[in-house]
């Protein structure tokens, strides 16, 4: 793949790169306003699902839809817990990867005995069904009305600690549950089970005549794909303080597609990119209101008729071509 | 030695049909451990539903596969080869496109390396050993198939030939007992048939790894073989020595009636 080597080290000009790119994110308060930095912050709130789509489409080979919904579960989780239990952020973070998590694991019994386009399908009816019960679970969820005065994120041990209220901080706390995801993404592509992962989406049959556990492997990335789905709900419920129904709403998870395959599925830096440039597109087209959907759909249009692989494609190679061939030793790792 | 005697690969009455059509006609064969058997027999025989009745990719509707004393009838594919190490190659699936010959090559040794499904999500300083000897294998085993200038090559981007030795080489990573070998010479040029002949012969005698072959190409097929087995319509025609096998009348007619 493009941008990871698995078992392989990255070349010195990427990690550079990577370095210089980190560094700029770091510095970029300094420079921006804070519409810019809000910006981001929704760039943000849709990178963390767009790594779980990485995960089970890039690297396993299977089109979940089902995101958006472990999203809206993740962003309930959160916001329910902070609310009742008035829990320190880093509780109800990990409570909103956890959920997700489990509630995904029972609905992937049936949904993994399925392919293909039989798989959407059944992913697209998970979200309908999380919706609905969103809506009707009114004792829990206040139905329409959703959820609000949702706490800010309290960044503490236990029942004290700081609470992130500028946009200057959130967009910190945005970086710092990026990287810890993208960090953990590298982990898992690059382990045996990443192997046997992208092994799946190559040829399932294959796979599995390399011992590959192919139903195990395709449940783990279900599982860890809504995982990552939660963490992106949980930050986005305590930046916005609301939540309702409507975060189940068809046009997010489109965002999340546009995210992921905009920028380049199955490679690491790919939605990371994608994040950046398709959303950050689509709030500065907001000075034209009328046009900006259009505008919105022909920059995507010819921005996948230019890069297939998606908008990473071209820098990968360009990079590729900088490190020249062999950068690879036979030692590496 | 016992294994002279001793059967790799058993099968007891196997039977398959799809629907009406009998795939395999009940089946009873025992494949010496240590030897090379050919397969062959017209297209529609059931060679390969026999392969995939032998390698858990479909289930026998009646009868027994065993693998030395186990019976793996009705295991999975992925269980029967980490278990029993009984490993087959596709005709048209052959390598991993996207991964890199040595990728391909330690992906397949995983199966020995990494025994448990939690043991394959670790990122460890043990499982960084145990890939760093995966690495130093694959790299041996590209060096003995002449490989080794492409092992950081993408598979998708070697020839077709390149590509079966490269199979060839990842089911050798795990520590193979038994090969079944699925047209291994099937649209590849004579130097590269050769090459793989040339180290399906040393992996043979070197390791007494088991090999049953399907292949077209009878010349090199017969050459090869200790045994010759003739499959018509789903059921053995023919079975024995090569030479003798293929001057049978009724195989020479099986192969002109087509």
């Amino acid at each position: 793949m493009p941008g990871i080597a698995i078992g392989g080290r990255y070349a010195a000009p990427q990690v550079a790169g990577g370095v210089l790119i980190a560094a700029c994110l770091v510095l970029f308060p300094l420079v921006a306003s804070s519409y810019q930095l809000s910006t981001l912050i929704v760039s943000m709130v849709f990178l963390l699902p767009a790594i779980g789509l990485n995960l089970i489409l890039g690297y396993t080979g299977m089109l979940s839809l089902a995101q958006m919904g472990f999203f809206g579960v993740g962003g309930y989780t959160s916001a329910l817990i902070a609310m009742h239990f008035g829990t320190p952020f880093w509780l109800n973070f990990v409570a909103a990867c956890l959920v997700p998590a489990l509630l995904a694991a029972p609905l992937a019994i049936p949904a993994l005995r399925l392919r293909h386009t039989s798989f959407v399908m059944c992913t697209i009816a998970f979200v309908f069904i999380i919706e609905s019960v969103s809506k009707n679970w009114v004792g829990l969820t206040r139905g329409d009305m959703g959820l609000s005065s949702v706490p800010r994120p309290r960044i503490g041990l236990w029942s004290d600690g700081f609470i992130v209220h500028t946009t200057v901080q959130y967009y910190y706390l945005g970086l710092l549950l990026c990287a810890l995801a993208v960090a953990a993404l590298v982990a898992i592509v690059r382990s045996p089970a990443g192997r046997y992962m992208i092994a799946i989406r190559e040829d399932e049959i294959l796979a599995a005549s390399v011992g590959g556990r192919t139903w195990h492997y395709r449940l783990a990335a279900f599982v860890l794909s809504a995982a990552f789905a939660g963490a992106g709900g949980s930050y986005y419920v305590h930046y916005v303080t609301v939540i309702s129904p409507t975060v189940f709403d068809p046009s997010y998870t489109n965002t999340v597609l546009v995210v992921v395959l905009g920028g380049g599925v199955g490679t690491i830096a790919g939605p990371i990119l994608g994040s950046v440039v398709f959303v950050a597109l689509s709030e500065a087209l907001r000075i034209a209101p009328e046009l900006r959907m259009v505008v919105y759909g022909l920059v995507l249009t010819t921005s996948v008729f230019a890069f297939p692989k998606g908008l990473i494609a071209p820098l990968t190679s360009a990079l590729r071509g900088a490190v020249q061939p062999k950068a690879r030793g036979p030692h590496d790792r | 030695m016992t294994a002279e005697t001793q059967a790799a690969l058993s099968l007891r009455g196997v039977r398959k049909s799809f629907g009406p059509v009998i795939a395999v006609a009940g089946i009873d064969l025992d494949i010496a451990a240590g030897k090379i058997c050919g397969l062959i027999g017209p297209n529609g025989s059931g060679k390969s539903t026999l392969f995939d009745c032998c390698t858990g990719l479909v289930r026998p509707t009646a009868g027994q596969v065993l693998a030395g004393t186990t019976d793996i009838t009705g295991w999975e594919m992925a269980r029967i080869a980490r278990e029993e190490r009984l490993l087959r190659s596709f005709q048209k699936a052959v390598v991993f496109r996207a991964l890199t010959a040595e990728e391909n090559l330690i992906l397949a040794g995983q199966m020995t390396a990494f025994r448990s499904l939690a043991a394959t999500f670790s990122l460890g300083p043990l499982a960084h050993r145990r890939v760093q000897a995966l690495r130093a294998r694959a790299g041996e085993l590209l060096e003995r198939v002449g490989l080794a200038h492409m092992r950081h090559s993408k598979a998708g981007e070697m020839s077709f030939g390149q590509q079966k030795l490269l199979q060839f080489a990842s089911m050798l990573m795990p520590e193979p007992r038994t090969i079944l070998l699925d047209e291994p010479f099937a649209g590849i040029n004579p130097v590269l048939i050769e090459r793989i002949v040339e180290n399906i012969r040393a992996v043979n005698r070197e390791q007494g790894v088991t090999f049953v072959i399907v292949e077209h190409n009878i010349d090199v097929l017969s050459d090869l073989s200790h045994r010759l087995v003739v499959l018509s319509r789903g059921s053995i025609l023919a079975d024995g020595n090569p030479e003798d096998v293929i001057r049978d009348p009724r195989v020479v007619e099986a192969y002109l009636a087509g």
